[in-house]
């Protein structure tokens, strides 16, 4: 998964005045889920009121009817939407004036995320619904938050997606009235948390937690007890709180069915320590905020694309198609209120095509690709870096070189004197190795895995 | 936008979109809109502006504030475009012509002044060149029948239904296609962001993944 910015809590290292608990909470229960049946609610309370359970900072529900709760769980339809979706794209006031020479895919203009923060509305369709439509709110590490508009049946359907990919995966993940069937994890100073209901899966019990141990009564004490009584059936979070489940308290007693990694890169040690220590899948997905998920994968191998309304291409500097590693450019179907096409992810990859005929993403990396000066003037791609880094089992790594050329690799886990060593030899630099505990000490949020203030020759 | 994008002479578009910024309610005047007097009688007054009026190099700035008073926003913004700056001469004009060759019966009430005169210099004259008021007969009764609507009043003699019709049957906007399109693009922008400034949509819904 990439390193990109598309977490809402990212808002840097200051206390805001959003996370000030229940602060953005408008609601009733009954709205929040309609078809809550006193069962459900009684789950619910349970989650909330659990005596060892954090201060809630937020309240949050599917918001689904019983027309909604069938609506999430049925994939919109995958056979030829691209036609469809490019027609009903035409008519976006982003379009206007170029309209008529905008027939094939590749007519149309590349989009930035620029220009949604410049006027989303240009890219929401003229007769579109907005009745019920809720806020989603994308933070970039740097620039302003964009906030775009989302409908809860589209959402809800991230929920089932997940579901089908367990299935894929050999997972059976029924609902179980006597455990927590989700829990969305992240590690961060501050962040939105809540316990929900998923009333598409017989209203079994779901909540977006902080496991930074601060953010809990009673520390990592009260975090393991508020999860090993609730022992989720899946997790669902980035790579930095996910590692949190390493604590061999939580090991010992938690129960996971499976394990989805997303919002930035998960190593392959990280991945492995999850897999030996559950013994389940861990699936690894990769998306954004503004097209949804877009790929994923169970091993070391590419990132297979998914089953639904996304189109993906590779394109090279100038915009053409390339088989050589270039920028991820998606078309998006799934939010009819965000109909994208050619939207500039800014992540890279090769684009393969497995044995089965699905299109895959390999040597996929985050973000703008970094390129880091070797001794001797050459450019070396960071995703060169990734391999050495893998291959010694580190967990997690920071590598950093000064506009001089040095550089320091701060790592967690693994051989890091071997890593140290290989990227020392394919830089033909010297490289300043620091080890760290924990992922957490790499910083809040997401660190940027790989910067480099050097040119390139 | 650059500096001086932002500096350069606004467009039709630019203008149209200045009017829907102000965000008058059209629908209200309409609603409240009591018999006023007649439509020729604002016509004549409008071919009777002076020529000095007319003239380009006059500072429309220090004119309104003669004749009507303190410089709102807005003006900054008319004072860039030729059109813009001709409606708000022609507007000062009737202004004040009102003490110089007689109100009108009924008067045209003076806190609406500065409201007539910005549906002038942007509704009116995105899609309608100020000179044509003077030449075209049709152009001139839009522009009456605009001075009219933003006074609150019905020509002399017309009921709302009659008004209404016959203003939306001289309407340039309704005519200019891509200014239609402008319209509604503006009031699809600001009805996305109230929709989704509302506290209902603040609070968001659950999530479940970190992509």
């Amino acid at each position: 998964m990439s390193d990109h910015p598309d977490d809402p809590d990212l808002h840097g290292g200051v206390d805001l005045p959003e996370y000030e608990p229940q602060a953005a909470v408008v609601l009733t229960d009954a709205e929040r889920w309609p078809t809550l049946t006193p069962d459900g609610a009684a789950r619910l309370d349970a989650v909330r009121t659990h005596p060892s359970a954090p201060a809630w900072v937020h309240a949050a529900g599917d918001r689904l009817d019983a027309e909604g709760i069938v609506a999430a769980a049925t994939p919109l339809p995958t056979g030829d939407w691209l036609p469809d979706h490019l027609a009903a794209a035409r008519e976006l006031p982003a379009y206007r004036g170029i309209r008529d020479r905008l027939r094939a895919l590749d007519d149309f203009p590349l989009v930035t995320r620029d220009d949604l923060l410049a006027d989303v509305s240009r890219f929401v369709p003229l007769g579109a619904d907005l009745d019920g439509i809720v806020q989603a709110t994308s933070s970039g590490t740097t620039g302003r938050s964009l906030v775009l508009p989302e409908h809860p049946v589209v959402i809800a359907r991230t929920f089932h997606l997940l579901h089908r990919l367990a299935a894929d995966a050999g997972v059976t993940w029924e609902p179980d009235p006597a455990r927590m069937a989700l829990a969305n994890v992240i590690r961060q100073r501050q962040a939105f948390t809540y316990a929900s209901v998923l009333s598409g899966f017989r209203q079994a019990t779901m909540a977006r937690l902080n496991l930074d141990p601060a953010q809990w009564p009673e520390g990592a004490a009260g975090r393991a007890a508020f999860l090993l009584d609730h022992d989720p059936q899946a997790y669902s979070g980035t790579p930095t709180s996910l590692a949190e489940l390493l604590d061999p308290r939580l090991v010992a007693g938690l129960h996971p069915l499976v394990i989805f990694s997303g919002a930035m890169e998960l190593s392959a040690a990280l991945r492995d320590d999850l897999r030996s220590a559950y013994r389940v899948p861990v699936i690894d997905v990769y998306g954004l905020q503004e097209t949804g998920p877009i790929a994923a994968r169970i091993d070391d191998g590419p990132m297979t694309v998914l089953d639904r309304r996304v189109h993906v291409e590779v394109l090279d500097p100038d915009g053409r198609p390339t088989e050589a590693r270039g920028e991820i450019v998606v078309t998006a179907g799934e939010n009819p209120l965000l109909p994208l096409v050619r939207y500039r992810t800014g992540d890279h990859a090769r684009l393969t095509t497995l044995p089965d005929g699905r299109l895959a993403l390999d040597d996929l990396e985050g973000r703008a690709a970094t390129v880091f000066r070797a001794a001797d003037g050459r450019g070396v791609p960071s995703v060169d870096l990734v391999q050495h880094l893998q291959a010694a089992s580190v967990r997690a790594w920071s590598v950093v070189q000064d506009a001089s050329g040095d550089v320091v690799a701060r790592m967690v886990g693994g051989d890091t004197a071997t890593a140290a060593a290989r990227i020392a030899a394919l830089l033909g630099r010297e490289v300043r190795a620091e080890v760290l505990d924990t992922v957490a000490d790499l910083g809040e949020g997401k660190p940027r895995r790989f910067r480099s203030d050097a040119t390139v020759g | 936008m650059s500096a001086d994008d932002a500096a350069a002479q606004p467009t039709s578009a630019m203008l149209l979109e200045a009017w829907l910024g102000l965000e008058q309610d059209e629908e209200g005047f309409w609603a409240r809109a009591v018999p006023g007097p007649p439509l020729q009688a604002i016509e004549e007054r409008l071919t009777s502006v002076p020529t000095q009026f007319l003239d380009e190099r006059v500072d429309i700035v220090a004119l309104y504030s003669d004749v009507v008073g303190a410089a709102p926003s807005w003006l900054a913004v008319a004072a860039r475009h030729p059109d813009a700056r001709l409606a708000v001469a022609i507007g000062c004009w009737l202004a004040a012509s009102t003490e110089l060759v007689g109100p009108f019966h009924p008067p045209l009430p003076a806190k609406l002044i500065p409201l007539w005169i910005s549906a002038l210099a942007f509704r009116l004259a995105s899609v309608s060149p100020p000179r044509q008021w003077l030449t075209v007969a049709d152009r001139r009764e839009e522009a009456a029948r605009t001075i009219l609507l933003w006074n609150m009043l019905l020509p002399a003699g017309e009921d709302l239904t009659t008004a209404r019709s016959l203003f939306d049957a001289r309407d340039s906007l309704a005519r200019n296609r891509l200014l239609t399109t402008v319209a509604e693009e503006y009031r699809h922008r600001m009805r996305l962001v109230r929709e989704l400034e509302k506290k209902r949509a603040a609070e968001a819904a659950a999530r479940y993944t970190n992509v």
